[in-house]
C-alpha cells in the first residue's frame, strides 16, 4: 500500500520535473513558473483530474489501516498491562496471608496438637513415678509385717515362759497364768493378722507390679508416638516452608519478568506513537495532492502559472512537526526529534 | 480515591497509550475525540487534570483551554498539551489560554507521568 502511494508521488513529482526541465528549454517563458506546451495543457488537466482522487484514495486507505491495526495493537497492550496486573495483584494478595498468616497459624495449631501429647505423656510418667513410690512404700509394710510377726512370736515365748512360771508358783500364780494366757492368745491373733498382711502386702505389690509393666510398656509407646509426631508435625512444617518459599520464588520471578514486560510495553508505548505522526503527514500530503488538480486547471486555462512553490508553500504552512520542517527543507528523511516538556 | 484525568485527542491510538501510561500508575482515565467533545463530558463530573492535544477537528486544543478555563469548576484545573506542534507561537497561545505545560510527542510514559505528578498527586 505505502508503495502504492510513494509510486504516485514519484510520477507526480516526475511529471512536475518534466515540465520544468521543458520550460527551462524555452527562455521566453517566465522564470519560476512552469507552463505546460499549449497542445498538453488540457492533458494535464484531465491527468490531474484522474490521478489526484486515487492518490488520495490510496493515502487514506492506508491511513485507516494503519490506524486501525495500531489502534487494535494498543486495546491488545492494555489488556496485556489490565491482565498482569489482576495476575500480580492476586498472586501478591495470596502471599502475604500465606507468609504471614496460613504458615504461623498451622504452626500454632500443630504445636497445640503436639503440646497436648506432650503433657498427657507427661502425667503417665508423673503416675508411674508415684507407683514406684507406693511399690517402695508397700515394700516397707512388708517388712514392718515381718518385724509385727517377730514381735508377736517373741511375745508369745515369753507369754508360754510367764505361763509356765505361774504353773510352778502354783495358787499365788494363777492369775499371773490367766495374763500370760490372754497374752499368748493376743500374740497369736497379732501374728495372724501379720501374716494376713504380709498376703494383702503381696497382693497390693503384685497388682501395682501388673500396672507398673503395662502402663510402662504404653508409656514407652506413647513417648514413641510422641517423638514420631514430632517429627511428622515438623515435616510438615518443612514442606510447608518449602512449598512457601517456592511460592515466593515463583511470585518474585513473575514480579521481575511483570517488570521486564512494562519495561518492553513503555517502550512499545514510545513507538506505537508514530501512527499519529504518520497519518498527520499523510493528512498534509494528501491534502496537497487534492490541489493538483486546481492548479493544473488555473495553468490549462492561464489564470495562473503551473508553479511548484504554490503547492509546496501550501504544504509547509500545514506542517505541525519539526522533521516535516527539517525534511521539506533538506529534501531527505530526518530523525524524530526527543520528546520536550515545557512547564508554563 | 484515585486522581481523574481527561485525555483529548482524535488519535485512538494516542489516547489508548496515554490511558494504558496513566492507568499502571493508578489514575482513573476518560477520553474524548476533540474540544467539542471534552466539553460535554466535563459537566458535573470532577477532573482532577486534563491532557489535550493541540491540532483537533471539531474544536482545536487552544480554543478548549479557553473554553475549559471559562468554566467555574474547571478554573484552576491543570492542564497539559500534548502535541506534535512545534511552533513556537502555538506554545505561546496554549500558554496564554492556561495551559500549565507543554509536551511534544512522542512522549515517554515516565517522562509523562513526571509531568503529570508534578501538577496533581496519583
Amino acid at each position: 500500500m505505502a508503495n502504492v502511494v510513494i509510486a504516485a508521488v514519484a510520477l507526480a513529482v516526475g511529471v512536475g520535473v518534466g515540465y520544468a526541465l521543458r520550460s527551462r528549454q524555452d527562455p521566453a517563458r517566465p522564470t519560476g513558473a512552469l507552463l505546460p506546451p499549449d497542445g498538453q495543457a488540457q492533458d494535464l488537466t484531465r491527468f490531474a483530474g484522474a490521478m489526484t482522487p486515487v492518490w488520495s484514495a490510496q493515502i487514506d486507505s492506508s491511513r485507516t489501516q494503519m490506524e486501525t491495526a495500531v489502534g487494535q495493537l494498543t486495546e491488545t497492550f492494555a489488556g496485556i498491562v489490565e491482565n498482569l496486573d489482576t495476575v500480580l495483584t492476586s498472586s501478591s494478595g495470596v502471599l502475604d496471608d500465606g507468609q504471614g498468616g496460613v504458615f504461623a497459624r498451622s504452626r500454632e495449631r500443630l504445636g497445640e496438637v503436639v503440646g497436648t501429647l506432650d503433657s498427657a505423656l507427661t502425667g503417665k510418667r508423673e503416675a508411674l513415678a508415684e507407683l514406684h513410690d507406693l511399690l517402695s512404700l508397700n515394700e516397707e509394710l512388708r517388712q514392718m509385717s515381718g518385724e509385727v510377726t517377730r514381735i508377736a512370736s517373741q511375745t508369745n515365748l515369753l507369754a508360754l515362759n510367764a505361763a509356765i512360771e505361774a504353773q510352778r508358783i502354783g495358787e499365788a500364780g494363777a492369775a499371773f497364768g490367766v495374763v500370760a494366757s490372754e497374752v499368748r492368745q493376743l500374740a497369736d491373733r497379732s501374728q495372724n493378722t501379720s501374716v494376713r498382711m504380709v498376703e494383702k502386702v503381696d497382693k497390693v505389690a503384685q497388682a501395682i507390679s501388673g500396672v507398673l509393666v503395662t502402663q510402662e510398656a504404653s508409656a514407652e509407646h506413647e513417648g514413641t508416638a510422641v517423638a514420631h509426631a514430632h517429627g511428622e508435625v515438623q515435616a510438615v512444617l518443612d514442606d510447608l516452608m518449602g512449598m512457601l518459599s517456592k511460592m515466593r520464588e515463583s511470585s518474585q520471578g513473575l514480579e521481575q519478568a511483570a517488570v521486564g514486560i512494562r519495561g518492553e510495553i513503555s517502550e512499545s508505548l514510545v513507538n506505537l506513537q508514530f501512527q499519529d505522526r504518520v497519518n498527520q503527514m499523510l493528512e498534509h500530503l494528501r491534502d496537497n495532492i487534492g490541489r493538483f488538480p486546481d492548479v493544473a486547471q488555473a495553468a490549462a486555462t492561464g489564470t495562473a502559472p503551473l508553479d511548484a512553490q504554490v503547492l509546496l508553500d501550501e504544504l509547509a504552512a500545514r506542517y505541525t512537526m519539526a522533521e516535516e520542517h527539517q525534511a521539506h527543507q533538506s529534501g531527505s528523511a530526518t530523525k524524530v526529534n526527543e520528546s520536550e516538556i515545557t512547564f508554563f | 480515591m484515585a486522581k481523574t484525568i481527561l485525555i483529548v485527542d482524535d488519535s485512538a491510538s494516542v489516547r489508548q497509550v496515554v490511558s494504558i501510561a496513566l492507568k499502571g500508575a493508578g489514575y482513573e482515565v476518560i477520553t474524548a475525540n476533540d474540544g467539542k467533545d471534552a466539553l460535554s463530558k466535563m459537566t458535573g463530573v470532577r477532573i482532577h487534570l486534563i491532557i489535550s492535544d493541540v491540532n483537533m477537528p471539531n474544536m482545536d486544543g487552544i480554543t478548549f483551554v479557553a473554553e475549559a478555563k471559562k468554566l467555574p469548576a474547571y478554573k484552576f484545573t491543570p492542564i497539559i498539551m500534548l502535541t506534535t506542534e512545534s511552533q513556537d507561537d502555538k506554545k505561546k497561545q496554549a500558554q496564554a489560554a492556561g495551559a500549565k505545560a507543554w509536551v511534544t510527542k512522542p512522549f515517554q510514559p515516565d517522562q509523562m507521568l513526571s509531568a503529570v505528578s508534578k501538577l496533581v498527586a496519583p
